[in-house]
């Protein structure tokens, strides 16, 4: 073996760099499935590749992106958050609540204006969050029970809000100076809808939280091997309940944005949600143990599942097949992750031996 | 990490919160069971009052449950109204199939069930089948939607419900009885949104980026009707029709407001106050005095008329 580290034969050459590029492309295979139905829809539905479509569609995505990106954290210290849909519904109906009925107050009624209702739309998801973390860092509940469980409570609790009714023209009304609402989720900034911004930028500070900060490096320790990171000096559960918490934000605005959009709050808005947010994170890559998978893969997950919906409806497809197709797309894709990482193990000697100098 | 103090403190609160959940009946009432798909849409919840307040104001005892479109929930909560042993069960049920056992089982239990909104496919188990002609609303709210739309016609797309739901597919045949007979109409798309209003108002605005000379839209229920309404409006189309199906309250208002063009209104207030008294008449006389199947039919309602209605009944 010592010839080749010395000058590897051409043969040797040629296998390397093929090892290398199926590795590549089995890595990159999140971005080229979405390569691929982008190019697939463009060819077959005339009016998919325009400014406006991808507008509209990123907005559709944003959705389910808002989400993946709070769930990454949970996901990657080896939680998961069932009870975002559920978050969603209730952030909505909290905004609906504060802006339609307003607050009983000194014997009147006072109206918040359009931002407190948001804050405090925000703060009740964050107590869920708070009761998430809680639950599972420091009272030792299983995640997937934990979460169950606040699912329930916080859909319990939209319902109760509205005893079970719509609340309507979210708009508002001028004379109680809430009007505005309505621009979370329909207005344009610089020609982009708004909550595709929400979504750039949570991106954006997750991802750099993820890779230039202490707390990202602690969430990657902590689902990697709790217990080493424990002995490390990481305070665990600290890590895990902000994980929860950053979900449970990014709900309470999933859900203010579809409020918002609609200009109406409903109880059951957000049902399943949490189960495309999984999709899209498991998509990307992330894996459900823990440790392992990024931000950024999460969103290009996001933009796989929303392209695919988005197009199949613009085809005409019906919904039956839709969610077939859905389901392949999702099995597939952690299929070929297992593929990945069972590959680059057996063949990580042989390119270590091959080309060393590669190998830092 | 163990900490009594909070489990004791969680625990407590939490027995709180169920205690503050319960409500005190006078035990000594007969009991009717209603049962009902869901209380988050208004269209349930509304009947479910309804039926509920009838029955408290002839003197019983009333408890309201909800099986969620789910069957098997449906039997268990049967199985509770008997083992209770209600006198009666109003029910919207599950299934046209997939419910006859559970209301056989009550049946022979000696509860009488009063089916609304909902029928099965059987006959003779249930005293009463009182249900909204489904089929008739979509004829009226499709003759609209072809009069609204004038004789150029044009292209047009349909929201379907759930397609598991026998409703959703009496409407859809119901809305092409009328529609495919008009030569200038023509279906451009067709896509099931769930009867849900976010779904209704991503896959609207995806299929008027598909198909640009979309002039209506014609759904299967009205908060699907309302996700159109609000994505033609972020879309900054003007021109598109909306029609929906069931007369909520919202889509009453947005009717007013004109954004929506029409619905048709179930008379879900009066099929359930009917069910009560039907089943307090055969409580006292051991009979309905009505044939077991009962159609009530639907209210077109426009502009014109939107005044006559509120919560899922006519009100002038």
């Amino acid at each position: 073996m010592t010839e080749h580290l010395i000058s590897p034969g051409r043969s040797d050459r040629l296998a390397t760099s093929s090892v290398r590029a199926l590795l590549f492309l089995l890595r990159a295979r999140a971005v080229l499935v979405l390569l691929l139905l982008l190019i697939l829809f463009s060819a077959l539905a005339p009016s998919f590749l325009t400014a406006n479509n991808l507008s509209i569609l990123s907005k559709h995505v944003a959705i389910s992106a808002i989400l993946a990106i709070g769930m990454t954290f949970v996901v990657l210290t080896g939680g998961i958050d069932l009870s975002v849909g559920s978050v969603a519904g209730l952030g909505g109906m909290v905004a609906g609540y504060l802006l339609t009925q307003g607050l009983p107050f000194g014997g009147s009624v006072h109206y918040p204006g359009v931002l407190v209702a948001i804050l405090i739309a925000l703060a009740v998801c964050f107590a869920v969050g708070l009761l998430n973390g809680w639950l599972v860092a420091k009272a030792g509940v299983a995640p997937f029970i934990a979460t169950l469980g606040t699912l329930y409570i916080a859909r319990g609790a939209a319902l109760l809000l509205s005893n079970g009714k719509t609340f309507p023209n979210l708009g508002g009304v001028a004379v109680r100076g809430n009007t505005g609402f309505t621009l979370l989720g329909q207005s344009f900034l610089l020609g982009i809808p708004l909550p595709v911004w929400i979504m750039l930028v949570l991106f954006g500070v997750v991802a750099l939280v993820a890779a230039k900060t202490p707390l990202g490096r602690h969430v990657y320790a902590v689902g990697g091997n709790e217990r080493a990171a424990r002995l490390a000096g990481i305070r665990v559960p600290r890590v895990k309940l902000v994980t929860y918490l950053v979900s449970s934000l990014c709900a309470a605005l999933v859900g203010l944005i579809i409020a918002s959009q609609l200009e109406a709050a409903h109880p059951a808005t957000g049902e399943s949600f949490e189960l495309n947010a999984i999709a899209a994170v498991v998509l990307g890559g992330t894996s459900l143990m823990g440790g392992r998978g990024s931000v950024t893969g999460s969103l290009i997950g996001a933009f796989v599942i929303g392209v695919l919906s988005d197009g199949l409806v613009m085809l005409g497809v019906s919904e039956f097949w839709q969610m077939v197709i859905k389901g392949t797309v999702i099995v597939l894709a952690v299929a070929i992750d297992q593929l990945q990482s069972r590959l680059q193990a057996k063949f990580l000697p042989y390119l270590l031996s091959a080309s060393p100098e590669d190998a830092q | 990490m163990c900490r009594p103090f909070h489990f004791l403190a969680a625990t407590a609160t939490l027995l709180l919160i169920v205690a503050g959940g319960c409500h005190r009946a006078d035990m000594s009432k007969p009991l009717i069971c209603i049962v009902v798909p869901s209380q988050d849409n208004p269209f349930f919840k509304i009947e479910a009052d309804a039926a509920a307040a009838r029955a408290l104001a002839l003197g019983y005892r009333v408890r309201i449950d909800v099986h969620d479109d789910d069957a098997y929930r449906q039997d268990n909560l049967i199985d509770a109204a008997i083992a209770s042993n209600a006198a009666a069960i109003i029910l919207d049920n599950a299934g046209a199939d997939s419910s006859i056992a559970a209301v056989r089982r009550a049946t022979k239990a000696g509860i009488p069930c009063f089916l609304i909104d909902r029928e099965i496919h059987a006959d003779g188990i249930a005293k009463a089948q009182i249900i909204a002609d489904n089929d008739q609303g979509a004829r009226v709210v499709a003759a609209e939607f072809v009069r609204a739309l004038g004789p150029q016609g044009g292209e047009y797309v349909e929201l379907l419900g759930r397609e598991s739901d026998t409703n959703a597919q009496v409407r859809t045949k119901g809305f092409h009885a009328v529609l495919d007979g008009q030569p200038t109409l023509k279906r451009v798309s067709a896509q099931a949104a769930n009867w849900s209003q976010s779904e209704a108002f991503q896959k609207t605005e995806t299929m008027l980026q598909a198909h640009g000379n979309i002039r209506g839209i014609i759904s299967g229920n009205d908060t699907m009707a309302l996700g159109a309404v609000a994505a033609v409006k972020s879309s900054g189309l003007t021109n598109i029709l909306v029609t929906g199906f069931d007369g909520s309250p919202d889509a009453l208002q947005s009717i007013r407001s004109g954004s929506l063009r029409a619905t048709t209104l179930q008379p879900a207030v009066f099929i359930a106050r009917l069910a009560v008294d039907e089943a307090d008449q055969f409580l006292k006389s051991g009979n309905t005095g009505k044939p077991e199947r009962q159609i009530i039919p639907c209210d077109l309602v426009t502009q014109d008329n939107v005044d006559d209605y509120a919560d899922f009944e006519k009100v002038r």
